[in-house]
């Protein structure tokens, strides 16, 4: 008979006999009663090997006294969990670009960084994109010419392309289309193209997309482009001299903001670019006399496109110079007092109610009119933004999506920004700032993505050298907002 | 004290010693009006006088003469005290040294004219021509009087000019006993005089360092043993094992234990390893050694004959097993109060980089669960509990089987060994908690668990051998993944041990025509380990037949590196004794001949501080190769490992990396971070920092990498914020590229490592030791790094785990007489050398007061700040035993 003491876990069991005629098999069975281990799951340690069930006691050569360790648990075994556990790493392509927030880069083609920019901000309006996926590939209606058909179908596979990718996209096709389209866009410089303005690439690529996606067979929106960009301007003409005044409407796709040397903010700006002077011949005087030109708005658009304008042509140097004052603008602006006084009264309404809900959120006592509180307004953000040239773009949204109510309030969001970084026009890199539906901006620099922080966007008002976060010189072209 | 061209120069002598003679009145009278001028009274009374003995003494009256000579005497000696300025004695007596030197010549033999040669031996001071010895000369055919009367700086000259004469006799085969008496004496007023440097420096040119043993006493042993180790790490060999012999013996002399342990150790001498146990009484220093050796990482078996009662020496071996370790180290962290767990979140830190945290919700990504599972392991190493592997598991979320399948694949590998890192050191623990994954049939995690129980076991050894009987039957099973768990486990549990009985089982492997060269590699880089530094003929035998075996193709993969790199870690820091193995690597297929010979030649004079090496290597590094080559990466890692020893190496290393990296190729570049992340391992110098910060955003995609894992590197276990810093905004920068993102995050893990208790260092004992095994793993995973796409950012990530043989507390415990922990205050400051100065300097400066476990950093030392207790070793580091003082008093 041996005694030996066991160390299993850190409990040392002292004095356990062994009885060297019997299998260990039974001195298993005794450690069993101690820890309420089954033998199956003991492994006991001697001197480098572990005892077998069968094995020879006098073979082993147990000593009386002699410490052994045993190793085991009466634990569940661990089980791989029923339902597979998927990674990233295995999903298609595609949905790993879902995962990761927002979609993919534009390779840089050469200089053509106006280009991916201004695609990235107009793809991040979501109506856009669902017109755009409606427009039928064969059934080109009569009025609409070859290549601006082509162009129309390149944008849409270009848009397609880039929410299914991870890495970035080489928008070659849509390029050519967009070259054969507007020859200008093919100029070369040194045998390279040469940067061209984004303002101008946005403006005549969004003509060219309300001419295609004027949508001949359905009534609905006969003009969806124009729905989501347009902006109906009231203008008033006076002229001092003879005291003539007419009143004329006009649409745009955009509103300027002007920068001199007394706008400091975007709303100034606004202001200023709706008024203007202009010489005509006046049927009163008989001859050319100034008039002002005093334009108000008339309706709202789902997205407001406002333009900084940077860029004016300097006559001694020859070439679009920049300006590079620093004006701020808001995450949220609200253009109420430059509406036309129809619309406003079509907008005091919705207002009225916003306001409410946010006195609500803040914990106020809304007045009376609390009772139709459950008439929600739908937050849509499909903000973006474009920096190209030296103009600034806002859109505005119109209606809510429910069930067609207009719901306007004339506030809008800010969600993306196009930005030139340069002196002149022709130089310099444009960027696309896009904020995600997550609430993220993300920054487009060609093939290059990358996450920036909400204030950083604000801080892309200086054009000018103050600009100690970004860089150096930046301007905006566009900003796009989105009405809450 | 240059003499003005020397008037008795060999050439122009004769003639000037005529001009003296002849018109001793004129010639000289005309110089002397105008110097008289400036001079004092008494100056010009001292001048007279010695003038009149200079003639006194050519007198033919010897009675004359020797009073003259006498009072010459009196006058030299009464000034040469203090050296500050040329004696005026020895000044006034310079015109005549010709006239005397030449009247000696033509005296006879008598004791005037060794009187005559002292004196002009002194002169020889200030006029001898440079390499003529004169000085010497005359006092050799002078009387053998007190030579300290003349003079501190005498006896400095003598000594130079005996070094000189030495070698020279050296050349001629001449007898140099007349020599050695006077390097007796010489020796001899040193010692006495504080400046043992100096009898140390005379007598090691001299060549004879054993005189030194019959004058070392109690007040100057100390000095002396610091001069002569610290001056070693600047000798060639053998001279630099020869004064460490010397120090050793000095200290057995004087009964200094713990520091003749130290050099024993350093000498990686078994033998006066033994000596010191048997030399020694005392059974409480008997502990203290013990937990010197364990600290080393070395495999020692006590026998009876150091330690007779049979229960102290099974107490003792447990100390040198490394049993309480795992013990000291929770001590150290609950008295830090580091005990919660932390999650893999709470070191991203990623809440600080506003806004550019991950994105929206995302599926979980492998390669970031398999990093979140290294950082886990990383921080919560030792501690024995964390927040995904230990969590009791209940049914129905099971968190802990959850974690583990979070990783895909070949990662459950990692996940699962990192339950061994987990409870690091805490076998019983951790062999509970690896058990249930040795019953699942899914092999990547039956290989983890392998590996697991190799990691726990790391350092530990145990009389039962769990981790061999555990993980030797799965050594031949037939999945590869299996058979490297087990590999790979065994090398960790045993690395230095020169275990048997594995060898018997791993070396058929490497000859294994069947065997997966992934099986082969790792079996190879186990024995490396096993055998580390041992120079074992037969494995090293088996190593080169299985890289001979190695097929043209299997030479092109990434893991045939680990077989030069095991047969390497064989001579780690055995230096010539690699040579017959390096000739041997010449006939290999050229793929890998300069591989194994640059991996051959760095581990062979790891740590040795060899600067003719350091050349070498750098020579290769220099070369612009046309083809793929890949031998220069280890050259430049080789490099670190040869200069990383001493400061001054160091720092000369990390300046020639930096043109390295301007010049080199892109090969070397690539290694370069690698090469300073073991340089600072554990020690974030400013300097490194900021060169690996910009390395890490290099254009090159691999030496970013290297270089963001060096950042890990040389900040490993020290939570150093600014490094955090750096690493949480290269997150943000590479979050869309996953490898740098996955080095990104295994550098944060590294940072935190052990929640900032551990030390990556292989130096210990105020970086005097090497320890051999701390240094195969860092230099595993280097050489692994070198191709990190294909290793660890392949399927072979789990080569990270070697990190874990480098890995030990730095900390300083304190324990009472029977090893219970015990507070006492100390002082924490930074080192001060103080090697060569006189008196008792401080040995520490900008100190803070702390009680004990304290954390020492990289340079840092530490002395108790009470006299109540004695420590046991002198060497305040890990495990320090406490004694009271019995002549404390309460104040």
């Amino acid at each position: 008979m041996l005694t030996v003491s066991v160390k299993w876990q850190k409990k040392v069991f002292e004095d356990i006999e062994i009885d060297p005629t019997l299998p260990p098999y039974v001195f298993k069975a005794q450690l069993y009663d101690l820890t309420g281990v089954p033998p199956e799951r003991q492994k006991i340690m001697v001197k480098g090997g572990l005892l077998k069930d069968d094995a020879d006691w006098s073979a082993i050569g147990v000593k009386d006294g002699q410490k052994l360790m045993m190793m085991g648990t009466a634990d569940e075994i661990v089980k791989a969990p029923e339902k597979a556990i998927v990674f990233a790493e295995d999903l298609p392509e595609e949905e790993q670009a879902t995962h990761l927030g927002y979609s993919a880069g534009l390779v840089n083609l050469g200089n053509t960084c106006y280009m991916n920019s201004t695609v990235q901000c107009l793809k991040s309006v979501p109506e856009l994109k669902s017109a755009l996926s409606n427009y039928a590939l064969t059934g080109r209606s009569n009025d609409v010419d070859q290549t601006s058909h082509m162009l129309t179908v390149a944008t849409r596979e270009l848009f397609g392309d880039l929410d299914r990718s991870v890495n970035a996209v080489s928008p070659t096709q849509f390029w050519m289309t967009l070259r054969k389209k507007f020859p200008q866009f093919s100029q070369l410089q040194n045998g390279m193209h040469m940067q061209q303005d984004a303002e101008e690439c946005w403006t005549q690529l969004l003509y060219t997309l309300s001419q295609s996606l004027k949508a001949p067979t359905s009534s609905e929106d006969a003009d969806a482009v124009k729905a989501l960009f347009g902006v109906n301007l009231r203008s008033r003409v006076h002229c001092q001299e003879s005291g003539e005044e007419s009143s004329e409407t006009e649409s745009v796709y955009s509103l300027k903001c002007h920068i001199s040397h007394e706008v400091n903010h975007l709303h100034e700006g606004l202001k200023h670019g709706l008024k203007g002077e202009l010489e005509k011949t006046s049927p009163a005087l008989g001859r050319t006399a100034l008039y002002l030109k005093e334009s108000l708005i008339d309706s709202l658009p789902r997205y407001l496109t406002v333009q900084f304008v940077r860029f004016f042509w300097k006559r001694e140097t020859n070439q679009k110079a920049k300006i590079l004052r620093k004006v701020d603008y808001p995450l949220e602006l609200d253009i109420f007092d430059l509406c036309s006084e129809d619309l406003r009264k079509k907008l005091e309404a919705p207002r009225q109610k916003l306001r409410d809900e946010e006195g609500k959120k803040l914990g106020l006592q809304p007045k009376s009119s609390s009772k139709d509180s459950d008439v929600k307004m739908t937050d849509a953000e499909a903000p973006s933004n474009e920096s190209g040239e030296s103009s600034t773009i806002t859109h505005q949204e119109g209606s809510s999506s429910e069930k067609g109510t207009l719901h306007m309030t004339g506030i809008y969001d800010l969600v993306s920004v196009l930005t030139h970084k340069g002196r002149s026009a022709d130089s310099g890199h444009y960027v696309a700032w896009v904020k995600q539906e997550s609430g993220k901006w993300i920054q487009y620099d060609d093939s290059h993505p990358s996450l920036q922080r909400e204030e950083d966007i604000t801080k892309l008002s200086g054009g000018g050298t103050l600009n100690l976060e970004i860089d150096h010189l930046r301007g905006f072209s566009f900003l796009t907002m989105l009405r809450q | 004290m240059a003499p003005s061209p020397d008037p008795n120069s060999v050439g122009d002598g004769p003639k000037r010693d005529e001009a003296t003679t002849k018109v001793p009145t004129k010639d000289p009278k005309k110089k002397d009006d105008k110097k008289e001028e400036d001079l004092s009274e008494e100056d010009l009374q001292l001048k007279q006088n010695l003038e009149l003995y200079v003639e006194r003494v050519q007198d033919p009256n010897p009675e004359l003469q020797k009073a003259a000579l006498e009072s010459m005497r009196q006058e030299i000696r009464a000034s040469t005290s203090s050296m500050t300025s040329v004696p005026k004695p020895l000044k006034f007596l310079r015109p005549h040294y010709g006239t005397l030197k030449e009247f000696h010549k033509n005296m006879v033999e008598s004791d005037l004219k060794k009187l005559l040669a002292d004196i002009l031996s002194v002169l020889a001071l200030t006029m001898s021509a440079e390499g003529e010895r004169e000085s010497l000369g005359y006092r050799l055919t002078g009387s053998e009087g007190d030579i300290g009367s003349w003079g501190h700086e005498y006896v400095r000259n003598l000594a130079g000019e005996i070094a000189e004469e030495y070698t020279v006799r050296q050349g001629e085969e001449a007898s140099i006993e007349d020599l050695m008496d006077l390097v007796q004496q010489i020796v001899a007023f040193h010692m006495k005089h504080n400046a043992e440097t100096e009898a140390v420096d005379l007598l090691m040119d001299v060549e004879d360092l054993d005189l030194l043993l019959e004058h070392v006493d109690r007040t100057n042993f100390r000095r002396t043993c610091n001069y002569l180790t610290s001056a070693a790490k600047f000798l060639p060999g053998p001279d630099d094992m020869l004064v460490l012999d010397i120090a050793y013996m000095i200290y057995i002399k004087f009964e200094e234990y713990p520091n003749a342990l130290q050099i024993a150790l350093f000498l990686d001498n078994m033998q006066y390893v033994k000596q010191v146990f048997t030399s020694c009484t005392d059974l409480l220093k008997k502990k203290q050694f013990c937990y010197m050796i364990s600290r080393h990482g070395i495999t020692f078996e006590l026998d009876p004959e150091m330690v007779e009662n049979e229960v102290d020496r099974e107490m003792l071996q447990d100390i040198v097993n490394n049993t309480k370790l795992s013990e000291g180290y929770l001590t150290l962290a609950r008295d830090i109060e580091v005990m919660e767990a932390k999650t893999p979140e709470d070191i991203y830190k990623a809440h600080l980089l506003d806004g550019r945290a991950s994105s929206g919700p995302s599926a979980d990504s492998a390669r970031q669960n398999l990093a979140a599972t290294f950082v886990n392991a990383f921080v919560n190493a030792g501690f024995g509990q964390d927040k995904l592997m230990t969590v009791p598991s209940d049914s129905t979320t099971g968190s802990a089987g959850n974690w583990l399948f979070k990783n895909k694949e070949h990662g459950k590998t990692s996940a699962a060994a990192s339950l061994g890192m987990i409870l690091l050191w805490d076998v019983d623990a951790g062999l509970t908690h690896l058990d249930k994954y040795f019953h699942t049939n899914d092999n990547p995690i039956i290989a983890g668990a392998l590996l697991g129980v190799g990691i726990v076991n790391c350092g530990i050894k145990n009389d039962c051998d769990p981790a061999l009987a555990l993980l030797g039957e799965y050594i031949d099973k037939e999945d590869s993944s299996v058979r490297i768990g087990a590999i790979m486990g065994l090398g960790i549990a045993y690395a230095g041990s020169q275990n048997d009985q594995i060898r018997s089982s791993l070396s058929p492997i490497l000859n294994d025509a069947k065997a997966p060269l992934d099986v082969i590699a790792f079996a190879a880089l186990s024995l490396g380990m096993i055998y580390v530094g041992s120079c074992n003929e037969e494995v090293a035998q088996s190593m080169i037949f299985a890289l001979m075996d190695r097929s043209e193709a299997e030479l092109g993969e990434a893991l045939t590196r680990f077989l030069p790199l095991g047969l390497g870690l064989l001579y780690l820091g055995k230096q010539e004794s690699v040579e017959a193995t390096a000739e041997v690597s010449k006939t290999f297929n050229e793929k890998i001949r300069k591989y194994c010979d640059m991996t051959l030649l760095s581990c062979a004079y790891a740590g040795t501080g060899n600067v003719l090496k350091v050349q070498d290597l750098l020579a290769q590094c220099g070369e612009h190769l046309e083809k793929g080559d890949i031998h220069q990466g280890p050259a430049v890692i080789g490099l670190a490992m040869v200069a990383m020893s001493e400061e001054l190496g160091l720092d000369m290393a990390i300046r020639s990396l930096e043109r390295v990296l301007q010049y080199g190729e892109q090969n070397v570049r690539r290694a370069v971070p690698l090469a300073l992340g073991l340089l600072c391992i554990s020690n974030p110098k400013v300097t490194v920092m900021d060169t690996l910060s910009r390395l890490s955003h290099d254009t090159d995609s691999e030496v970013a990498m290297s270089a963001i894992i060096s950042l890990g590197l040389i900040g490993a276990g020290t939570n150093n914020a600014r490094i955090a810093g750096m690493l949480r905004n290269l997150s943000s920068y590479y979050y869309k590229d996953a490898s740098l993102l996955f080095c990104v995050r295994i550098a944060q893990g590294l940072v935190h490592m052990g929640k900032g208790l551990l030390t990556l260092s292989p130096f210990h004992s105020e970086r005097l030791l090497l320890s051999p095994t701390a240094l195969a793993g860092i230099v595993t995973l280097l050489h692994a790094c070198l191709d990190m796409k294909s290793i660890i950012l392949g399927k072979y990530h789990y080569v990270l785990y070697f990190l874990v043989l480098a890995m030990q507390p730095r900390m300083m415990l304190t324990v009472d007489e029977n090893l219970k922990p015990i507070s006492v205050p100390v002082r924490v400051g930074q080192a001060v050398d103080v090697v060569g100065q006189a008196g008792r300097p401080k040995t520490i400066t900008g100190f803070q007061t702390h009680s004990t476990p304290v954390l020492l950093a990289a340079g840092e030392r530490a002395e108790l700040a009470t006299d109540k207790y004695i420590p046991l070793s002198p060497i305040l580091e890990g495990f320090i035993i406490l004694k009271e003082n019995p002549d404390y008093r309460e104040e």
